[in-house]
């Protein structure tokens, strides 16, 4: 991993278009903060390495180096990415009655984090208004509070940085694959610094194809209803081809075909689809909509899910074959386009004098792009 | 207690340049005198604002120099005798009133005095108001010392008095701004009369109408009144010349340039080659005597601030008159001599004279210039310009700043005239991307804020003081208002003409002599027009940036007003509101991360950067009690506790 500092991150993710906002880079100086969504550098910074470039999920990121240290072995590129096991799951009947997007499973991961003192706090998105914000939660109440998917790019890690500068160690952290990745590099201690802590006690991922401009979106969505009234939003997995959101007046719909262009960029060239680097990874079921797909990756998170299914908070299932299938396929497929746009953009092992990338990755998963 | 009042008759006294021009308006029994401050002329208004009680005069800080040019004409239309006085470019804002002006004529004497700033030394422009006597086809007197300056004040409402027209008095900051002495003549006793005559025969230029038709008639006589001042220039005493008959050369000079050229000419020991034509009644260009003066050789050089003005004028005279003459050869600024912008001085001079005369000349040795540069390059350090300690404009524009970056939309700020101007510069986190003219940061934002259909969807953003807004972002702001268009306008006020001294202005209780008068409201004004308005205390980092964040989402004109009064002005200057110190306990030095945010970026001149132990530091002599850079430290370490006085 090669680590720059902030000049080297304006020049080659904010100026570029390729920030996802994801916060990694908020609250750590002065310098970088957020707003509505973009993530923006204040003032000229002199530092020549800040983890604010260490820390981005969308430059120099060595998946080789992450694949040693979480999985201790090397990188393959496979669709899913390292895991123990991959089921259906939905909230148990000890849990509330909701409502959850689908299963309900996330809510009940954490409230079972919470319950069982594994955490102290979350890191997860709320919103004000429609914009999501980062929000450190210190109750279970308060985190219930953050349910339902937002679909926009959001500075969640903000609440990260927020939660190690208050001093605290046990925290849980609900984000999306590149937010997912970000905190995978923060818990690396690129920098090697003395005063470093990882707080993050269980990192629950969630599953992505892309996320949405939010100013983009704020804006497509105030023209046809009142964005004060939405109460929830959905994107049904394929074949699915609609945003559909849940309004006090009724149901809206809103083609994907108008929502594309407000993807970001900096999507483009994301080759997670599941959150590959934490410890549960959790997503919908094609056909399901009362079931989430939910991958279990490390052995914290085998613990917390077993926990959660003895107390009735969860109920998993094994995995019908064919979704299983399905997960794999479109899991590849964004990876496999995902480089193809990295390579194509040059960002993608660049070598040579000054030259930087956007990822890392060991040249027999880039070869397989082309087999 | 003013010398300009108090000075006696036949004494000569020590006077600076604007000192001089109110000392002769007095001595002409001027009436009424009107401006808008503007460097390098304000301290005409302001010694004339002190001696308003003593002496029958009205003295007033116009809106903008336009209003300023029109009150003085309404006196003038009475009677009276009027000044006024502007910097160059406020002859540019009053410029359409002074083209009808000129052929309507005038009754009171009416002298115009433009100070040029040639160099910008306190501009933005190095405009030259010469050009406006030409193109308004009035007199133009330029003095060439001190005593000058006061007694051509009064010789030109004599004149103006005679063909009834205005008189141009041009000054320069090395005149205005420099001193020298001066011998006192008389101040007139009794207050004049004032009665305006309008019902006698609509072409009488005394009783009839005040009024630039019938066009070509008025022209007409405006033309013969030209003409009677030519006469007049023609014997004027203010149009010298010294030397030998026969020179090699006159240098041709007007002005400052009249110091500059008499010691180029001492410093060469050239007075028996060279003679030196001071003209003071530099336009119209009194044809006799120049034509004498192209007699007496073949070569000039002309020295002149900023254009050829002078060079130009005799050119043509010269054509005109070659049949009798003969050819001259005229150099100066169009053949390279002398340089076409920036202020001149002795070394620019002599440097010319002696190219002229085919002289070697050095003004210092080689091997000093070489020395003085090095140490200049490597020993001197960057003093760039800084907005003061305690300004509230630093703190404006780092919210400014934050917003527009934290919005992400690459906003921007237009901008004009004030000390806020040097936002442009690192001091202002270089916030203003456009920047001209009185009240032109809100005309071109009102455009800017019109070409969304053409997809710029960048927040437009336009900042103005106080006094500008009135002087002139008011018609911009109906503008954007009626035109519906998108902008926020920051009104940062200051409260006061802070840039050339604290000024009144017509949002401040007080008027330039001091008097109690209304104030207008820049917020009522402003939400009359229609205009969403909110104020902030700029102080205050996290509400202004909070409510500008909110304005600037918002469609349609916003005005945020950003209200902290002036660090220097009289009611603030050495008022500490906070003692404000640098933890070192908590300052973690080269080590915090921030890269010196305090003394690199925020860098106001009252925070130190403490070599020895590495870190910031507070300099308690500079420091102005702002309180601001407590809020800026992102480890908290800059204290700040109410200032409580020492007994």
């Amino acid at each position: 991993m090669q680590v720059f500092g902030p000049n080297e991150l304006q020049e080659d993710v904010l100026k570029k278009g390729l920030c996802v906002g994801c916060g990694a880079c908020v609250g750590l100086c002065p310098y970088f903060k957020t707003y509505k969504g973009k993530t923006a550098m204040l003032f000229p910074c002199t530092l020549t390495q800040g983890r604010c470039h260490a820390f981005c999920p969308k430059t120099e990121v060595d998946l080789e180096e992450l694949a040693q240290r979480y999985w201790g072995k090397s990188y393959e590129g496979t669709p899913l990415g390292e895991h123990q096991e991959i089921v259906r799951a939905r909230a148990g009947d000890r849990m509330g009655p909701g409502p959850y997007q689908a299963g309900g499973t996330v809510s009940a991961l954490l409230a079972q984090a919470f319950k069982s003192g594994l955490v102290e706090a979350a890191v997860l998105t709320d919103r004000q208004e429609l914009v999501p914000v980062p929000r450190l939660a210190r109750s279970l109440e308060e985190a219930a509070r953050c349910a339902s998917s937002k679909y926009m790019a959001a500075p969640t890690l903000a609440a990260y940085n927020q939660a190690l500068a208050e001093g605290l160690s046990r925290v849980g952290v609900v984000g999306t694959p590149c937010q997912v990745t970000a905190l995978a590099q923060m818990r690396a201690n690129p920098l090697q610094r003395d005063d470093f802590r990882d707080a993050a006690a269980m990192v629950i991922g969630l599953f992505c194809t892309w996320a949405l401009d939010t100013r983009g979106l704020i804006r497509l969505l105030a023209d046809r209803l009142d964005t004060g009234r939405i109460k929830k939003m959905d994107l049904p997995p394929p074949p699915s081809e609609i945003m559909v959101l849940e309004t006090e007046d009724g149901r809206v719909e809103v083609p994907l075909s108008e929502i594309r262009p407000l993807v970001p960029a900096g999507c483009h060239i994301c080759p997670d689809m599941t959150s590959e680097w934490a410890d549960l990874s959790v997503g919908v079921v094609e056909g399901q909509p009362d079931w989430n797909t939910l991958i279990v990756r490390t052995r914290r998170g085998r613990d917390l899910v077993e926990q959660a299914k003895a107390d009735g908070m969860l109920v998993t299932e094994p995995m019908p074959a064919d979704n299983l299938a399905n997960l794999n396929l479109a899991a590849g497929n964004k990876k496999k386009r995902a480089w193809a746009r990295t390579r194509e953009d040059g960002l993608l092992n660049s070598d040579g004098e000054g030259r930087r990338s956007a990822i890392r990755v060991p040249v027999r998963v880039v070869e397989s792009i082309d087999s | 207690m003013s010398i300009i009042v108090e000075g006696q008759k036949g004494q000569r006294y020590l006077l600076m340049g604007n000192e001089a021009i109110a000392r002769g308006a007095l001595e002409a029994g001027v009436s009424v005198a009107a401006g808008y401050p503007g460097t390098p002329s304000s301290e005409i208004i302001e010694n004339l604002s002190k001696v308003s009680k003593q002496r029958p005069i009205y003295v007033e800080w116009s809106a903008n120099e336009k209003v300023s040019m029109e009150v003085a004409a309404a006196a003038s239309f009475a009677g009276l005798r009027a000044l006024c006085v502007m910097k160059q470019n406020g002859v540019n804002v009053g410029s359409d009133f002074l083209l009808h002006l000129a052929l309507s004529g005038t009754r009171g004497g009416m002298v115009m005095v433009p100070c040029d700033d040639p160099g910008a030394l306190s501009s933005i422009n190095e405009g030259e108001s010469r050009q406006f006597a030409r193109l308004l086809e009035v007199p133009l007197l330029e003095p060439g010392d001190f005593q000058e300056v006061k007694d051509m004040i009064k010789w030109a409402f004599d004149l103006s008095e005679e063909i009834g027209n205005m008189v141009f008095v041009r000054s320069v900051t090395r005149l205005s701004h420099a001193s020298g002495n001066v011998l006192f003549g008389e101040l007139p006793e009794g207050r004049a009369r004032a009665f305006f005559k309008h019902d006698g025969f609509i072409l009488d230029p005394k009783e009839g109408i005040m009024s630039p038709a019938p066009v070509e008639m008025k022209h007409a006589f405006q033309h013969q009144k030209l003409k009677t001042a030519v006469e007049r220039f023609e014997t004027s005493p203010f149009n010298t010349y010294t030397g030998p008959e026969r020179p090699e050369l006159i240098v041709v000079t007007s002005s400052a340039c009249n110091l500059y050229s008499r010691e180029a000419i001492q410093l060469l020991g050239v007075e028996d080659r060279v003679g030196l034509l001071k003209l003071g009644t530099t336009w119209p260009l009194p044809p006799k005597l120049i034509e004498k003066h192209l007699r007496m050789t073949d070569r000039f050089l002309v020295v002149e601030e900023v254009i050829p003005f002078t060079e130009e004028n005799l050119k043509i005279l010269a054509q005109e008159l070659g049949p009798q003459v003969g050819h001259k050869t005229i150099m100066g600024k169009r053949d390279g001599h002398l340089p076409m912008v920036g202020e001149l001085n002795p070394d620019l001079v002599v440097n010319a004279l002696a190219q002229v005369l085919g002289m070697e000349y050095k003004p210092a040795p080689e091997a000093y210039t070489k020395r003085g540069q090095e140490l200049i390059f490597f020993g001197a350090p960057n003093r760039e310009l800084t907005f003061c300690p305690g300004c509230p404009h630093r703190a404006s524009f780092w919210s400014i700043r934050s917003v527009l970056e934290m919005d992400n939309r690459q906003g921007f700020v237009c901008g004009d005239i004030g000390c806020y101007t040097m936002a442009i510069l690192p001091t202002g986190f270089s916030t203003l991307k456009t920047l001209h003219a009185m009240g032109s940061g809100t005309g071109v934002a009102s455009g800017f804020g019109k070409l969304k259909p053409f997809g710029l969807d960048q927040p437009v953003l336009s900042v103005c003081g106080d006094s500008t807004f009135f002087h002139a972002a008011l018609p911009a702001l109906v503008n954007a208002v009626h035109n519906q268009s998108d902008i926020t306008m920051v009104v940062l006020d200051n409260s006061g003409t802070a840039m050339t001294g604290f000024q009144p202005h017509p949002g401040l209780t007080v008027d330039a002599m001091g008097g109690e008068v209304p104030a207008v409201s820049i917020e009522a004004v402003c939400r009359s027009l229609g205009a969403q308005v909110r104020t902030s205390d700029p102080f205050d980092l996290q509400t202004t940036q909070t409510t500008l964040m909110d304005l600037i989402d918002e469609p349609g004109v916003k005005v945020l007003i950003l209200r902290q009064i002036c660090g220097l002005s009289p009611e603030k200057k050495m008022k500490k509101k906070f003692d404000v110190a640098v933890n070192p306990e908590v300052c973690l030095g080269e080590s915090c991360g921030c890269g010196r945010l305090c003394t690199r970026i925020f860098r106001c001149p009252g925070l130190i950067w403490d070599k020895a132990r590495g870190k910031a530091k507070v300099d308690e002599v500079i420091c102005a009690g702002c309180g601001v850079c407590a809020s800026i430290c992102p480890a908290g370490a800059i204290e700040k506790v109410e200032f409580k006085e020492v007994a």
